[in-house]
């Protein structure tokens, strides 16, 4: 093995290309990736995805609200008015779907309608049955997505039908949309558990031949559904949970170009966001979300980390305003009632919190050091510190010159808050205690310790 | 400020913050392996040092002086005689 020598720069390498902290850090990819289907090495070339119009989809409103209780209509379309503005003019979140069977549902199409927004492209969900389809047409939809179950778990233990008997049920909903000017989108439901080779192929491939005379915006779209979240990303993973091989086989066997391809996955062994990025690099272009992972059970793939992961993969913001992830947040917690987990990516009450003083230590030298990338710009979340005994005259000094709002040789040096470290220490050891410090106490001490700037910071909020 | 004057200052300040009899204190002495000042000490110490002599430190060259005699060499070019 031939050493390596130590190279001893005068300037650090930093590596900006790669972690520039004016966006999130990018993804590169060096060459393709491998994957061995019926004996053969297929390749795919993960570099493509920066050419490829890859985009997120969104069902908040629908399987979101299998995991709470029902959005009223007005919130449904102000976080529509968001998700419109997070994913800015060229629609990076491009079509969100309803349910259509309440009047709250219908409601609430027309009023996001009525926004005059062009993205994200309004469609419905239904089961694949007529009398679903007449509420798709009733409410002009061009789109609808379609439940067509694919697994035997579903066919025959839940529908109670024969494989033939299911796939002409399908297709006679399909055939009917077809005719109505609806664009199909086929859900697979449970289709990483399915018989790809006895039932899925056989049913995408009818389904294909039957839109292939059709214009390209009425040929129908698959949405693979991950329904039990057995999907797997790593490579020669066996079928049918290997989510490399699902997407060439729908690619290469059945003729869906990436385009008409959707991946809609769930959490259930904590696999959901990667799951969703694996299917954009392997091929399908569309990942379909919900706003902070809520979803049926364990969620799925969270639509604030898709759009981060767009970044990541494009190497740039495409017109995303990341700050919208932020106000959503504020929206859900303070309008919807909704509770969001403290230590939740991005938007949690810690995501850049740090509690220990070492980190502290570092954040105060270069936020760069213990922060992903520029929060305060990018999400207007300036990285904080949870005082506790473990955070140090460090954590301390941040969080001072944060509340106090200092600015380079304003911010005060760790022995001016020194006093205010040791009635922290002070609470531990002496008073025995074992919570954090709470924002107020240590409010109260900046009001003794500095009363001018208090007074000062105090006039400018 | 004179050097001795200087050193008799600092080692009342250390005694007074370290809780040390000044009498045992020698220049050679470590503030943190002798004196036992910890991280949140040692900070007390350059602050105790700031208030006695009026001056703002930069603390990172403050809190890299080690020992007792270390800091009267600091403070001695810091402050003119």
């Amino acid at each position: 093995m031939d050493g390596r020598p130590l190279q001893d720069v005068q300037q650090p390498n930093l590596l900006k290309d790669i972690f520039p902290h004016t966006i999130p850090p990018r993804i590169r990819f060096e060459d393709v990736i491998e994957e061995t289907i019926d004996g053969r090495v297929a390749k795919f070339d993960p570099r493509r995805v920066i050419d490829r119009d890859i985009h997120v989809t969104d069902t908040t409103f629908r399987d979101g609200q299998q995991a709470r209780p029902p959005y009223t209509k007005e919130q449904m379309t102000r976080i529509y008015a968001m998700f419109s503005r997070l994913g800015g003019e060229r629609g990076v979140i491009r079509e969100t779907e309803f349910f259509l069977y309440t009047k709250n549902d219908r409601a609430t199409i027309d009023a996001c309608r009525e926004l005059g927004l062009r993205y994200p492209k309004i469609t419905g969900w239904i089961r694949a049955e007529m009398g679903d389809l007449r509420l798709v047409k009733e409410m002009g939809l061009r789109e609808t997505g379609m439940l067509t179950s694919c697994s035997d778990y579903h066919i025959f233990h839940k529908q109670k039908q024969t494989r033939k008997e299911a796939m002409a049920a399908y297709l006679r909903v399909v055939e009917a949309a077809l005719e109505s000017g609806v664009r199909p989108r086929c859900h697979l439901e449970d289709v990483t558990r399915a018989d790809l080779k006895g039932f899925v192929i056989p049913f995408v491939q009818r389904l294909e031949r039957l839109t292939e005379k059709q214009p390209e915006h009425m040929r129908v779209k698959i949405r693979l559904c991950d329904t039990m979240g057995f999907g797997v990303s790593f490579p020669n993973v066996a079928e049918p949970r290997s989510i490399p091989k699902l997407i060439w086989r729908m690619k290469e066997e059945c003729g869906i170009p990436g385009e008409r391809l959707e991946w809609h996955g769930h959490n259930d062994f904590h696999k959901v966001h990667v799951n969703g990025a694996t299917a954009w690099i392997y091929g399908a272009d569309a990942l379909n979300t919900t706003l902070f992972g809520l979803g049926e059970r364990t969620g799925n793939p969270p639509l604030e980390g898709a759009v981060m992961e767009y970044i990541a993969l494009k190497g740039g913001l495409c017109g995303i305003d990341l700050s919208v992830i932020t106000d959503l947040a504020k929206y859900f917690q303070k309008e919807v009632r909704a509770s969001i987990p403290a230590n939740y990516p991005f938007v949690g009450r810690d995501f850049n919190t740090t509690r220990a003083g070492i980190h502290a230590g570092g954040l105060r030298r270069n936020e760069e050091i213990y922060t992903i990338f520029d929060t305060r710009k990018l999400l207007n979340r300036p990285p904080r510190v949870a005082i506790t005994d473990k955070s140090g005259t460090d954590g301390v000094a941040l969080w001072v010159n944060e509340f106090l709002g200092l600015k380079g040789k304003e911010r005060l040096s760790l022995t001016k808050v020194v006093k205010i470290q040791r009635w922290v220490m002070d609470q531990y050891e002496k008073e025995g205690r074992l919570t954090a410090i709470s924002e107020e106490e240590l409010e109260e001490q900046v009001r003794h310790y500095f009363p001018e700037l208090y007074a000062r910071a105090k006039s400018r909020a | 400020m004179k050097r001795d004057e200087i050193a008799e200052r600092v080692i009342r300040v250390t005694a007074r913050e370290l809780k040390t009899n000044p009498e045992q204190i020698k220049f050679d002495h470590h503030f943190a392996h002798d004196l036992g000042a910890d991280s949140l000490k040692s900070i007390e110490l350059v602050a105790a040092f700031e208030e006695e002599f009026d001056l703002d430190l930069n603390e990172e060259e403050a809190l890299r002086v080690q020992t007792v005699g270390g800091a009267v060499d600091f403070f001695t070019e810091l402050i003119p005689g």
